[in-house]
């Protein structure tokens, strides 16, 4: 997601300023996303510009002035809280280059990089845990379940990693062009 | 630490068949420690704790617990072994049907000659389960049956707690109240062994975790606990704002 969206659904309980906005953003996410103060500033300035929010008093130096939501930005947040994410699937992370590289340049030996990717997503669950463990304690059910979903994807990483290392590699090659 | 158990070049070969053979297995497993078994169906890992409950025999190499080398017992001696010193958890909780939730606790106590229905119903009590002692285990729901079975193994104070996929028969919320429960047991220092499909919850309490393919140990992952900041653990991902 973009922040922009954060920064809308943030606005529409009361108008805040930007300082405000960060401070909540980085709250809501649970130090899991840092924002620095002027992508704050940048997003309101072109949500101003495309009529979602609207500033609130006079305007002074932009550290003094509040947004609020206006009409269209409410509309424009609840159109995108509606809709499901159905872009392409996101893979971020270098595991999946390094797999395909690996596939090339190690000739099919993949053992040494899956087993050791493995014991990292191990690792993983484990600090996934004691997060979650620690978001209940705190009262914070939103983010346990934010936790939550990262815990079942690192699971299926890791079932990814087991059946990797369970098929026969070498046997089929790989087509290089 | 002290070593508690001891696997050396341990091989286990089945008649008419490979699945869940052992192919010289060595490893040792500390005092306190909280350790997952995990691998495929058939790589061993119940093969595994089988050989260390003193249940099976491997077919080469030894096994020892606290000291005492399992291949020199008979098997009057490792019936003692497994009455005194391990405590054994099922995926299928196996409650005698005909007995209450608390004569089922105390058959192991009863084995040795000291059955004391208070310190059962104490048990039954710290598991958060004292209201079903006089209950019939089909009565029961699969979480409590499970810490009915708990409690069975834990009667005789064993040195060494097994558990065999805990939580395979139990749904998501029983399976974790149950895996809370060994978390908080091995907090209080108990030894647990803990063969396991669910890494998500085994990494929940478990430091070591060991990893079993083809009856070969694979890996033995001792995972760290540091205090991490959020933000070391998870990120989330945003698009630049670029329009």
């Amino acid at each position: 997601m973009s922040l922009k969206y954060g920064v809308l659904g943030l606005l529409k309980g009361e108008p805040l300023h930007g300082y405000e906005v960060k401070n909540r953003f980085e709250a809501m996410l649970g130090g899991t996303w840092e924002v620095n103060i002027g992508q704050i500033y940048t997003t309101l300035q072109r949500l101003e510009r495309d009529g979602l929010v609207r500033p609130v008093g006079p305007r002074g130096g932009r550290g003094k002035l509040q947004y609020e939501l206006s009409p269209d930005g409410q509309k424009a947040l609840e159109q995108w809280l509606g809709e499901p994410d159905s872009g392409p699937q996101q893979l971020h992370e270098e595991i999946y280059v390094k797999l395909l590289l690996a596939t090339r340049i190690a000739n099919g030996n993949l053992h040494g990089l899956l087993a050791r990717q493995k014991r990292a997503y191990l690792q993983r669950l484990r600090d996934l845990n004691r997060l979650e463990e620690q978001a209940r304690r705190d009262g914070r059910i939103d983010l346990a379940r934010l936790v939550r979903g990262a815990l079942l994807h690192t699971e299926a990483d890791l079932k990814w990693m087991d059946e990797l290392s369970s098929e026969r590699f070498g046997e089929e090659g790989v087509a290089t062009e | 630490m002290t070593e508690l158990v001891r696997l050396a070049d341990v091989t286990k070969v089945y008649q008419g068949g490979i699945t869940g053979a052992l192919n010289g297995v060595s490893v040792t497993v500390e005092k306190g420690e909280f350790t997952a078994i995990m691998g495929p169906s058939g790589s061993g890992k119940s093969t595994m704790l089988n050989l260390v409950a003193g249940l099976d025999r491997p077919t080469s190499g030894s096994v020892s617990v606290s000291g005492t080398d399992l291949g020199k017992l008979g098997e009057a001696g490792l019936a003692r072994f497994r009455r005194d010193q391990i405590g054994f958890v099922f995926q299928f909780f196996y409650l005698l049907p005909n007995l209450t939730a608390l004569e089922n606790v105390l058959i192991p106590a009863q084995l040795k000659g000291n059955a004391s229905t208070e310190r059962g119903r104490e048990l039954l009590a710290t598991l958060g389960i004292e209201e079903v002692a006089d209950r019939y285990p089909a009565r029961l729901s699969g979480g409590q049956q499970q810490r009915v079975a708990v409690a069975r193994a834990l009667i005789n104070n064993p040195t060494l707690l097994l558990a065999d996929e805990p939580t395979g028969a139990l749904d998501t919320h029983s399976g974790e109240q149950v895996m809370e429960l060994l978390g908080g047991l091995h907090r209080e220092g108990q030894t647990i062994l803990l063969v396991t499909h669910d890494a998500k919850l085994a990494t929940r309490h478990a430091a070591r975790v060991i990893s079993v393919m083809d009856g070969k140990i694979v890996d033995d992952a001792h995972l760290e606990s540091p205090e991490r900041a959020p933000s070391e653990v998870i990120r989330v991902h945003g698009e630049e704002a670029s329009r």
